[in-house]
Formats: structure tokens, C-alpha cells, sequence
């Protein structure tokens, strides 16, 4: 959940909404007029664990786990409090802990942010352990208030933290508590499954029809229980004064009851399995089954519906319009000069963009943080020489424009921040902005200034998240494909000579493209040229590399070039009749990176791949090869495909060829076999020994 | 008229440049990522209830590998230490001021929970000078006011690789009736200047010269205890009104023991519960383990630091009512426990942690960060007399095990006659021990599968230990096939489960295995190394001259025996020749022999040896090195099956 990336606040212009009784109440009100069908009984009674929690029978299917959520209920519904309209979340949970390691889910931590005079805090907590000894009687052990805390993590958030009493195996605990949030904007979202096995997630939201919220359900499952009915709650509703009022704006002139149809919902996950992040994925938030809310819009009585987000057309135009974004962007004349300098100095306008974004890098660093609205003024992060993601970005983005060029700027989310949803125009689904430079052919270039060691037009790592969404001008913008033409592309040449011992010893040649070429880069930036070698020599067996030569290092736009002498000492002593060597294996991928054998969600690498190796071996005089066959290996779907021959150009000389070609950025979760058959397979081939014997 | 425009002018003339860059002499270019131009800290001792801690720190960064580690600083503060400032300023390569950090740049953050702490104190201030452009320089200004005299501050002005120092001081200047205590560590000559007193204050000063980069290197111990420190102590101190004195372990140890006092008592039921074992269970071995039992099974471990309370237990009764507390108070709690059962045990401090450096034993001094207790045993019947040492926040540890966390050190024993240093028990190579049995069943594709049983024991198991008590089966799974040295496998089971030795608690685990491709097909050949699971890496290739000397593991043993189940159709050709070495660093062999039933018997055992206490000098890497690819080679030994022509 994050608050931070709110631009409007609700302007309480005509009507401050004040609910009467709790819900409770309001909806045995509800039920005299409107009827509504009865509703689902309630999953959970705090304070009163079922027996059959007890039962060690009860958990056989529970083995593997360390603990397993029992119940977790979640009720969210308006209320006031102070005569302050609020959203009140009750959440009551309830767990079995089966096994030590699962000690550490009786410690509990809730964040509760505030911004401004908007706040979430928390009330009502409760909590309890539950043992059953050995006479069957069940221990209660309370909470404490002594046992839970505050601390004030940043500026925006603190967080509440508590831990139950009396913890042991086969104990079940019990904690509740009330968030209260003035985030109109954000209500309450609500995650299904976590790290353990979860037997009932419920969630019941109620929402006076004056807000509109659109619900997006993610998973990759159906949920057990959809279900929504409306009712109706009583409300009073202070009047107040609109700011055309002038002086008087915000006063109070009296209050209005009237009875108000409410819209609710209720969804249950049962039986969800414990849930494992894997590598080559996003976030687990991508994969997690989640409700989410995005406020659309509001009604308050005798007034106009107030759209908030219907269109991309006008998000764009809010945004556009917002101080940390389109403003911050107008603001930015200080770039003139600089960005005009080099207008003169490259007419060719990818050239020119290009320098633009060395201007930019040169001067603003990166600080790590990902956002799409700046931080604050952009002068000053360009001043301070340091920003976040969108201050790089944003001033990116004005000094194209003021060196002349069609310039937009494109929402992302980052990879970490989690997949986009085309479904609707919503804005905090981004993290992330970019820029896309419209060049005279036809031709676009994202651009992006957060990462010195890329070349122009090459998007980060973390950037590679399949989509985003351009905020042009005017008008609803577009869909943006931010797969990467550049591939992970590594090519090694390596040209080695056997002597009648098995010592091999020759020269290597290695180039990095694409995302190749970044991750040797900061590698190389990270360790220096002796330690990167070092780092090289240490990880396979025998290597010694008493020299090397660097290409290209300074020219980020050219594969970082790798150039070594290669000593490879035989395993034994003596010359033998027969030489076992595997001269590809050295040099290929030692370990397939597809460990397990069940994948449930995709393999999402975010960009294609190459790996070339093409070996040339001279054997010792008076020797010859036995060839090994070729072999083709093909992923179904256009997938990737992997090739190797091997050939004799010459006498006394040997030629292998190794290619692997993955011509996916992502394989779904029912790829994931035949791409872990195939790494299979091409590691084998790989492995298969070069008989090399002596002649007659 | 003019004149305002001149005072304005004057007014723009700029600083002249502070540490630019191209004043760096070459030789502390070399190999760094940064070079740390001053280091100067300022201790002044207020009283023996306060210090006040100066820091001026200015680092050039040359490369943007130096820069996330240096273009930063964090200060940490708490309860007990109070920032009074934090400013800094960032120049560039010429020496120019580029920016002066604002107040509102500097953020202030909880440290959030981690490693079952629920709630401390400590935050940090940090603030950000990473420039885009390298090199630029950072300097940075603190004070501490410091209510917590217990802990004097360190100097150690260069303590990472690829940092050099051009320069750095330390002064110190305390009231000449609270002396300082101070060791030295590494300090090239000249590097002291005799204490200076003027009126009723003394001052000590030390000053280091440049020194290049350095870099790390394998099997070598932490470079903080390879370079110049100085570290410093009082001689007497006080916290929140609790007096104390370091002139000896002794002194340190009351001090502790007397805050902990009168904590130890427990809810009566509970007293009685204890005493009942004394009834039960005469034997005191055995009495003392079902008290470690009920510990385990009632308690677990959630740290709250706040204040004094990261020294001071919190009583006993908090921990029987809500079944938690930190390490003191798990220890102080299971000390009241055993005293109740007639057992007199120890609180004992220790610095925890694989990679703890040892106390230094000759400069008394709050070294430690753990808690544990010591139980000596009198003999009972035929069991001789002896001292079990006891992990209490652990719910899963062996009774009397230190494993690599608190073993093989020195604890500061709290008894009521003040403190005693003494040693943590120590495992040879034979309690270090793994012990491993696979049968591979080969196909004629050179596809195996495999089983594999492997127990350990002492400090091998440790990891296991862990993974076989923290992780579900799935976690258990991706570990161990994480930590394969094969290329491609299946794991079709695992089973991890406790199998205690006769003194030591053991691991054992079994696995199934598919290997793919486990032999190299090569026309009517089948290569394969029978050595399948028991290799042991090669070392790195050492670069230049050795610097530092050489830190070996503790002593070990590894044994394998692997089964080779040949497939029909095939018949050896060629089995490797045996090996076997000793060396100073311990012994290896190897044999690989047919079966009259057909099938081939692999045995391997390395015994590795900590000469000379585990620490040696640098000329003897080169020895070790070799012992190293010695094994390495033989580990890959190969056998060759041929097909029959049948």
C-alpha cells in the first residue's frame, strides 16, 4: 500500500458525511427499508477457538507447515469518529502454530501511514494464546498492552507491533484490532494467501453509494464466494459551506439525516496452499490472489456525480496539471541553455537525444528511489546533483523538449512494484516514469537516465515489465511495449591447443551485448578488471589466466569486450593414448538454472537471450577426433531453439559450435518443463567428452 | 553607489578549494575505490556518566564502486546517545563546493524489527552526498553526547578493502582522576604522542600516516583485526546511576551480576514445579536437561532493547508469564529455573556469531553481544564431574552444544564474586565429522539415479540443524539443491532428521537422486567421476604475494563411500589409481576398487588439521594451496566403462 502517490484531496465542498450509529446499527436500520437478504453468518468469534483447532488430527495435511491461518476476517465499512468520517477496518485473525519456526507469525507489525491531516491509526487491539494441556483444559493467556509497540519508522509511517503471550506448538492465537483510515482514496485493500497455508480469508466491505470504487480482483484461482447485495445505512449529514462562499467556506449550517443505499461485498479464498516466491519473477504481488480499490468517483446528495478517473484523457490532464508532475515539468526553463547548446551540436535528432541524456546523467545521480511525480523542485534535485527516479527522469524529459524534440513522457511500474492492469486508467499502479522521443522516421526511442553503464535506448533492468503508458498532451495517450529489442547476448570465442598430456592452454575472446553488457559492466564496476579476472578464474575448476585486455570499458554504446590467455592444466600426470576432454563445457553454463520441478507461475526473464560459444581446438600432432554428432533442440512455440556441430576445417583441428537462442522475455508456468528439458539437454551436449586418440 | 557592489563582489569570491582530488598521491590511487583524506574524532570525557564523541570524516570517492559506501553516512543513536549535529558538504574533483547538506536532507529512520527483535530504540540519521560525477569528496561533521560510558568509542580509520586513508587523528581528553584505558592495535611507530594533562584534564593523542589500499583475501581473518585501531575504554564508568569499573574481566563481570540481581525470581508454582525435578530426577545431568526441555518447549526468543534494558535483564516473572524474552533475560530465566532444582549455573557473556572475532582477552572491556549460561556439574555415581554450557534462546539446540555461534571462544562468566573469563568448548576434526553413503545405479546413457545417506555431526551440522528445525520441506529441498555441485539433477526425496552422536547432536539426511546426464557418453564409452557429491572447491588462484596470513576451518571430517552400480552391458576399463597424502593440514585418500559382485567401490576420506591454532603466516598459503589442488585433482578422478561387445 503506499499513500504517497495521491494528488487530489477530496474537497469536502458541500457535504461532511457523519454516520449516526456504528454498522451494526446502521444496517438493522438498513434491513426496515430495504430488506436485504440475510446475511452470511460471521466466520470467526473472537474469543472462542473451536475445539476442533485443538485436534492434532486435525492438521496430518499440514506437515510441512510451520503454522496455518485458521481464520483471517476483514470487515471495512464507513464510520465517523469525532465527528470525523472515517473507514473502519476490523481485522480479526486467527492462527494454529504447529511447529517452532512458526513462532515468528505470533509477532505481528501493522504499518499505519499518515500524510498531512490524513492518518490511519490503529484501536481496539485484543489478543489471545489459547493452549490445551495435557488434562484437555484450555490456558488463555491475554495479550498485554506492556507487549505492544510503536515505532516511528519514517515521516509517513509508523508502525504498531505486538507480540501474544505464552507462544508453544499446537498453541492457537487470536489478535484483533481496528484500523481507522481518513484515505478516502485508498481503501483498504486485502491479500488472500501468505507464506503459510490459509483454511478461510474473508473479506466484507460496505460502502455508501456517495463512493464509487472500482474492485479488481487478481489470481490466479476463482474465489470460493463472490457475493454482493446492497443495503442501506442512516447517515447524518453535516451541511456545510461551499468554498464559493468566500469567508464563510466550511461552516457549518446545520444537519440533514437521510437514509443511503450502501453497495456490499463479500469474497472468501478457502483452502489456499502456502505460497513460495521463485526466481525470474516479479513480486509476489503479481502473483498473490488480492482485492483491490480504486476510488472512480463520488455523489453526494444533490450534487452532480464527480467523475474522478474515467478516462486516461483525464487522468493525463490531472496529471499533467500537478504540481510534482506537468508543473514540475514547465518549470524546468533552467535546461534552455544547456539542452539548446546541443541542439547546434547534433542535428541528428537521435544523436541529440542521446546527449541530452549524457547532459542529464553527467549531472543528476540517481538515488535508488522509484517514483513517477518528482520529489520536490527539479532545479534543485538538478542542483543537489542527486534525485529520485522520476526527478531524473522529469528533467530528462524538459531538457528534450527544450533541445526541440517530440518528447512524451510514460508511466511504468517497475518490476518490483508489480504488474499493470490495461483494464482501467489508474495512476497508482505506476512507479516509474520514462521518456519516449518521437524521432522523424517513424522511429521511437524510450529513454530512460537513471543508469550510466546502459547505452541511449536501452531501458533498465527493473524497468522491464512488459508495458507503460504514455501522458502526452491532451487526449488519452497509448499502451507502450517496453520489451526490449536488446537480448542478454554473451559470444565467446576460444581458440585452445591440447598437447599430448591433456594440458590445454589458449586465448579466450568475450563479448557482452544487450543486458549482457550491463550486468558485466557493473560487475566490472563493482570488483575492477583483477578482481572481475579473479572472479572468473575462481569459478571454474583449474583455470589460470595469466593475462587479459579489456575492450571497450569506456563506451557504454559497445559490448564490453574480454580478452584473455587461458591455461587449463590436465587433471593427471603423463601422455596418454586417449585424451577425454570437454572442451565446451568450461565455458557454458554450469548449472541448469531450472532447479525445481514445478513452476506454478511464469518464468519472466524480461528479455530475450543469446549465448554463442564457438571453440576451435588444435590437437596434439599425430592425433585425431572423433566428432561428435550435431544436435538441434527446439522450445515448442517459437520459444528458443539451442544448435551444436561439431566440425574438422582442417586436419588436426577441431571446430565446436554452441548457440542458444530464447527468443521469449517470459514462459508461462506450463513452458516451465520443456524449458527446463531443454537446459537439460544442451547442458548434456555441452558435457559430451571429445575422444581425441593417437593415429595407428 | 559603488560601494555596495564591491562588498557584494567580495562577498562572491569563492572558498577557496578544500581536498581536491589531484592532491591524492598516486599510491593511494591504487586499488581504490576511495580515499579517506581525514579521520579525526574528538572523545571528550565529561564525567564518568558521560562523553561527548566528535567525528570529522572527509572520504574521497574515485570510482562509483566507493560511492554507496562512502558518498553516505549514517549515525546511529539511541536512548542512551544523543546527536547534536550532522552536517556535511560534498565538493567536486577540483575542490569546489557543490552543495552544503541542509537539515531537512538529513533522514531520520526506525531500525524496524528484524531477527525476532519486536522493539528497540536504536535509529539512525543518514544523509545522502552521492555525486554523479566521480571523483568528488564528502565531508562530513558529527557529535555524540554519549550517557552510555559502558562502551567507549573505537578508532579504526581504514577498515574496509579497497580504501586507503591519507591521514587520521584521535584525541581524547579526559579528567586526569577518570583515566583511559586503551589498547593499540597495529599502530605503526610514532603513531602515539605522550599524554599531555593541563590543569585537571589529560590528553592522549594518536595519529596514523597514509596507508595504501588494501584488499581481502581468501582464508584470511577479518581485516578489522589485520589493521591500525586504536580501542578504547574507561577505567571506571556509570549508566542511568549504575556505577562500574573495567580495571579487570572481574570488575565488568560484578557490574553486570548486580544489575541482574534480585531478577531471578520466579512465580512460586514454578519454583515448586522445579524442585519437584530434584524428587524425579536425582541424577543432575539429566535434571538439568528436562529443565532445558521445559525451557525450550515454553519459551521462545523476541528482543525488546529499550535504555538500560539492552544491559539489564528484565526479571524472570516477565519471561514465565509471557513465555518470551531476549538473551539475558532467556538466560537469567533458565539460571532461576535450575537454581530451583538445585543446580547453581551461571550467566555467561559472550560475542556470538561464526564470524565473531574472539575477546581480546588482555583489555578488559564491554566486548560482547550475547548471553549464556554455564552450568557446572558436580559428578554424580560414576559420572565424573563437568560443565554444561546451555543455549537458551534456541528451541531446538542439543542440550550442552555451542556450535559454531558461541563455541570455541571466550565467555565473561557472571558469579557473584564479579566476572571470570573462560573458554567455550572446542570440537576436534572426529566431533566435526560427515559421513556419507551413495549408491548410483548408472544407465547405459550414462542417466543415474542415486540414493544418499549423509550424517553429520558437531559442527557440520549445523546449517542442517537449522534447516531441518526453521524450514518446511520445500525450503529443505531448495537448499540442498542449491547447494549441489552437479549440473543438472532432480531431487525426488529428502529427509532431514536429527541423529545425535553419543556426545553430539547430529544430522542425518536422505536423498533421492536423478542424475540425467551423470556419465559423459563418448562413442562406446561411458566417463563418469565417481566422486559425486563429495568434491571440495578448488581455492582461488592467488594473486601477487600473499599479505595476510592464512585463517584455516576448523578441523573436519569427510568421508564417502559411493557404490557404483555398473549397467548391464559394460564392463571397466579403466579405474583411477588410488591416492592418499598427509600433510600438515591433514590427510587424504582415495580408492576406487572392483566389487567381486561387479559393481565399483568408491571410498574417499579427507581429515583436515588446524595447525598452530588455526591462524598461520602468510608465507604458508602457498603449502595449504597446494594441499588444496592436491585434493582438488584427486577428487576428479574418472573411470571409464566400456560397452561389451556381447
Amino acid at each position: 500500500m503506499s499513500y504517497l502517490l495521491r494528488f487530489y484531496r477530496l474537497g469536502w465542498l458541500g457535504w461532511l458525511l457523519v454516520m449516526g450509529a456504528e454498522l451494526a446499527g446502521a444496517s438493522a436500520a438498513a434491513a426496515q427499508t430495504l430488506a436485504p437478504p440475510k446475511p452470511a453468518p460471521v466466520p470467526i468469534r473472537f474469543g472462542q477457538p473451536e475445539p476442533a483447532d485443538f485436534e492434532a488430527k486435525n492438521f496430518v495435511a499440514d506437515s510441512t507447515a510451520p503454522a496455518v491461518v485458521l481464520c483471517d476476517y476483514g470487515v471495512s465499512q464507513f464510520s465517523s469518529s469525532a465527528g470525523k468520517l472515517t473507514i473502519n477496518t476490523e481485522r480479526t485473525t486467527r492462527i494454529k502454530i504447529l511447529k517452532k519456526a512458526g513462532y515468528d507469525y505470533a509477532t505481528v507489525e501493522v504499518p499505519l501511514y499518515h500524510r498531512e491531516e490524513d492518518a490511519e491509526t490503529l484501536s481496539n487491539l485484543r489478543g489471545f494464546t489459547y493452549v490445551r494441556g495435557a488434562d484437555g483444559k484450555i490456558t488463555k493467556t491475554k495479550l498485554e498492552s506492556s507487549a505492544a509497540f510503536e515505532e516511528k519508522r519514517t515521516n509517513n509511517l509508523k508502525v504498531r507491533k505486538f507480540t501474544l503471550p505464552a507462544v508453544q506448538e499446537g498453541a492457537v492465537i487470536e489478535y484483533s484490532y481496528v484500523v481507522r483510515s481518513t484515505f478516502f482514496d485508498n481503501y483498504q485493500d486485502w491479500t488472500f494467501q501468505r507464506e503459510i497455508p490459509t483454511r478461510w480469508s474473508e473479506y466484507r466491505t460496505s460502502i455508501p453509494q456517495v463512493y464509487h470504487y472500482k474492485v479488481l480482483y487478481q489470481g490466479y484461482g476463482a474465489l470460493t464466494v463472490n457475493e454482493m447485495n446492497t443495503g442501506s445505512v442512516s447517515l447524518i449529514l453535516t451541511n456545510r459551506l461551499s468554498e464559493g462562499a468566500g469567508a464563510g467556506a466550511g461552516m457549518e449550517v446545520g444537519t440533514t439525516g437521510l437514509t443511503m443505499s450502501t453497495e456490499q461485498h463479500r469474497w472468501v479464498l478457502q483452502n489456499a496452499p502456502a505460497f513460495r516466491e521463485e526466481p525470474y519473477s516479479t513480486t509476489p504481488n503479481d502473483y498473490l490472489p488480492r482485492i483491490t480499490f480504486e476510488l472512480v468517483g463520488y455523489q453526494f446528495p444533490n450534487e452532480p456525480y464527480k467523475d474522478l478517473t474515467d478516462s486516461w484523457a483525464q487522468k493525463n490532464k490531472v496529471l499533467l496539471a500537478n504540481e510534482f508532475f506537468g508543473q514540475a515539468l514547465a518549470e524546468c526553463k533552467f535546461v534552455r541553455p544547456l539542452a539548446q547548446a546541443l541542439v547546434a551540436q547534433h542535428p541528428d535528432p537521435a544523436a541529440r537525444a542521446a546527449a541530452v541524456r549524457e547532459l542529464i546523467m553527467k549531472n543528476v545521480k540517481y538515488d535508488g528511489t522509484n517514483r513517477y511525480h518528482a520529489s520536490g523542485s527539479l532545479k534543485k534535485s538538478y542542483e543537489l546533483h542527486r534525485g529520485t527516479a522520476a526527478d531524473v527522469n522529469l528533467l530528462l524529459i524538459a531538457a528534450l523538449r527544450e533541445a526541440g524534440l517530440a518528447v512524451v513522457p510514460v508511466l511504468l511500474s517497475t518490476r518490483r512494484h508489480g504488474r499493470v492492469s490495461q483494464e482501467y486508467p489508474l495512476l497508482e499502479q505506476f512507479n516509474y516514469v520514462v521518456a519516449l522521443v518521437e524521432l522523424p522516421d517513424q522511429k521511437e526511442l524510450l529513454l530512460d537516465a537513471t543508469e550510466p553503464l546502459l547505452p541511449a535506448g536501452v531501458l533498465p533492468t527493473h524497468c522491464l515489465n512488459k508495458i507503460g503508458h504514455t501522458v502526452p498532451a491532451s487526449g488519452e495517450g497509448r499502451w507502450v511495449s517496453l520489451v526490449p529489442a536488446q537480448r542478454y547476448t554473451h559470444y565467446q570465442e576460444v581458440t585452445l591447443a591440447l598437447d599430448a598430456e591433456g594440458n590445454l592452454s589458449g586465448q579466450v575472446r568475450e563479448e557482452h551485448s544487450g543486458y549482457a553488457n550491463l550486468e558485466a559492466r557493473e560487475k566490472l564496476q563493482q570488483l575492477g578488471e583483477k578482481k572481475y579476472v579473479a572472479e572468473l578464474a575462481a569459478t571454474h575448476m583449474g583455470w589460470e589466466i595469466p593475462s587479459f585486455t579489456f575492450n571497450q570499458q569506456a563506451n557504454v554504446g559497445q559490448p564490453l569486450g574480454l580478452s584473455y590467455e587461458l591455461r587449463l592444466p590436465a587433471a593427471s600426470t603423463g601422455t596418454a593414448t586417449e585424451l577425454y576432454i570437454k572442451p565446451l563445457e568450461t565455458f557454458a553454463e554450469q548449472r541448469n538454472p531450472f532447479q525445481h520441478e514445478l513452476r506454478t507461475y511464469p518464468v519472466d526473464m524480461g528479455m530475450m537471450q543469446q549465448e554463442v560459444i564457438r571453440v576451435t581446438l588444435k590437437v596434439p600432432a599425430g592425433y585425431t577426433a572423433e566428432l561428435p554428432k550435431p544436435a538441434a533442440l527446439l522450445l515448442p512455440d517459437g520459444g528458443g531453439r539451442y544448435a551444436y556441430s561439431a566440425s574438422s576445417p582442417t586436419p588436426g583441428t577441431v571446430v565446436l559450435m554452441s548457440r542458444l537462442t530464447l527468443d521469449k522475455p517470459v514462459y508461462s508456468a506450463q513452458e516451465y518443463h520443456a524449458l527446463r528439458e531443454f537446459y537439460r539437454q544442451m547442458l548434456a551436449k555441452q558435457a559430451e567428452a571429445l575422444v581425441i586418440k593417437k593415429a595407428g | 553607489m559603488l560601494l555596495p557592489v564591491f562588498a557584494s563582489l567580495t562577498l562572491l569570491v569563492p572558498p577557496a578549494p578544500k581536498y581536491p582530488a589531484d592532491a591524492i598521491a598516486p599510491a593511494l590511487r591504487e586499488n581504490a575505490h576511495a580515499v579517506v583524506r581525514a579521520f579525526d574524532k574528538v572523545v571528550t570525557v565529561k564525567s564518568a556518566g558521560q562523553l561527548v564523541e566528535t567525528v570529522h570524516r572527509v572520504v574521497t570517492v574515485l570510482d562509483e564502486a566507493g560511492s554507496d559506501d562512502y558518498g553516505r553516512e549514517v549515525v546511529y543513536y539511541d536512548a542512551l546517545n544523543r546527536i547534536n549535529y550532522l552536517h556535511g558538504a560534498v565538493y567536486d574533483a577540483q575542490g569546489n563546493l557543490l552543495h552544503q547538506l541542509r537539515p531537512a536532507e538529513v533522514h531520520d529512520q526506525g531500525l524496524g524489527s528484524a531477527g525476532g527483535s519486536l522493539m528497540t530504540d536504536v535509529r539512525v540519521r543518514y544523509a545522502d552526498l552521492r555525486q554523479p560525477a566521480t571523483p568528488y569528496t564528502v565531508e562530513f561533521d558529527y557529535e555524540v553526547t554519549s550517557a552510555n560510558t559502558l562502551f567507549y568509542p573505537d578508532w579504526q580509520p581504514q577498515h574496509d578493502e579497497n580504501v586507503s586513508l591519507e591521514g587520521a587523528t584521535l584525541q581524547v581528553t579526559t579528567p586526569t582522576a577518570l583515566p583511559l584505558r586503551f589498547e593499540e592495535q597495529l599502530l605503526p611507530a610514532g603513531a602515539a604522542s605522550p599524554p599531555v594533562v593541563a590543569g585537571s584534564q589529560t590528553t592522549y593523542r594518536w595519529r596514523l600516516p597514509a596507508a595504501p589500499a588494501v584488499e581481502e583475501e581468501p582464508l584470511a581473518p577479518a581485516l578489522s583485526a589485520l589493521l591500525p585501531a586504536v580501542h578504547l575504554a574507561p577505567a571506571t564508568f556509570e549508566v542511568q546511576g549504575y556505577a562500574g569499573s573495567l580495571a579487570s574481566w572481574q570488575s565488568l563481570g560484578q557490574w553486570v551480576y548486580e544489575l541482574g540481581k534480585g531478577r531471578d525470581v520466579l512465580p512460586p508454582a514454578l519454583t515448586a514445579k522445579m524442585a519437584q525435578l530434584l524428587v524425579t530426577s536425582p541424577d543432575p545431568r539429566e535434571r538439568a536437561r528436562k529443565v532445558y526441555e521445559f525451557l525450550q518447549g515454553s519459551t521462545r526468543y523476541v528482543s525488546v532493547q529499550l535504555g538500560l534494558g539492552g544491559w539489564q535483564t528484565s526479571p524472570a516473572t516477565s519471561v514465565a508469564t509471557g513465555g518470551y524474552g531476549d538473551c539475558k533475560a532467556l538466560s537469567n530465566y533458565t539460571c532461576a529455573l535450575l537454581k530451583a532444582a538445585g543446580l547453581p549455573a551461571y550467566v555467561a557473556l559472550v560475542g556470538a556469531g561464526a564470524d565473531h572475532a574472539d575477546v581480546r582477552t588482555g583489555f578488559p572491556s564491554s566486548q560482547f553481544n550475547h548471553a549464556i549460561l554455564c552450568l557446572p556439574l558436580a559428578g554424580h555415581g560414576t559420572t565424573p564431574a563437568d560443565t554444561v554450557w546451555l543455549e537458551c534462546t534456541s528451541q531446538t539446540e542439543a542440550f550442552g552444544y555451542m556450535g559454531s555461534f558461541t563455541g570455541n571462544r571466550h565467555a565473561l562468566l557472571l558469579t557473584p564474586e564479579g566476572g571470570r573469563l573462560v573458554a567455550t568448548p572446542r570440537y576436534g576434526a572426529q566431533a566435526n565429522r560427515q559421513q556419507r553413503r551413495t549408491d548410483l545405479w548408472l544407465d547405459p546413457s550414462g542417466g543415474a539415479k542415486a540414493t544418499v545417506r549423509t550424517q553429520r555431526l558437531g559442527l557440520a551440522q549445523d546449517r542442517y540443524a537449522q534447516l531441518l528445525h526453521e524450514a518446511d520441506p520445500e525450503e529443505q529441498k531448495k537448499y540442498v539443491s542449491n547447494h549441489l555441485r552437479l549440473s543438472h539433477f532432480t531431487v525426488t526425496s529428502l529427509r532431514l532428521a536429527p541423529a545425535p552422536g553419543p556426545a553430539l547432536p547430529g544430522v542425518v539426511e536422505v536423498m533421492g537422486l536423478e542424475l540425467a546426464s551423470m556419465g559423459t557418453a563418448a562413442g562406446r564409452r561411458l566417463l563418469l567421476e565417481p566422486n559425486v557429491l563429495g568434491r571440495l572447491g578448488a581455492l582461488p588462484n592467488q594473486v601477487g604475494a600473499r599479505q595476510a596470513p592464512l585463517a584455516l576451518p576448523p578441523a573436519a571430517l569427510y568421508q564417502d563411500t559411493v557404490r557404483l552400480h555398473v549397467p548391464t552391458g559394460f564392463q571397466v576399463e579403466n579405474l583411477p589409481a588410488p591416492a592418499q597424502f598427509t600433510t600438515a593440514y591433514g590427510t587424504y585418500s582415495s580408492t576406487c576398487t572392483a566389487l567381486p559382485d561387479g559393481t565399483l567401490q568408491y571410498v574417499r576420506q579427507l581429515e583436515t588439521r588446524r595447525p598452530g591454532g588455526g591462524t598461520l603466516p602468510a608465507a604458508k598459503y602457498g603449502e595449504y594451496r597446494d594441499f588444496r589442488r592436491k585434493i582438488s585433482q584427486a577428487d576428479n578422478a574418472q573411470v571409464v566403462l566400456v560397452k561389451t561387445d556381447a
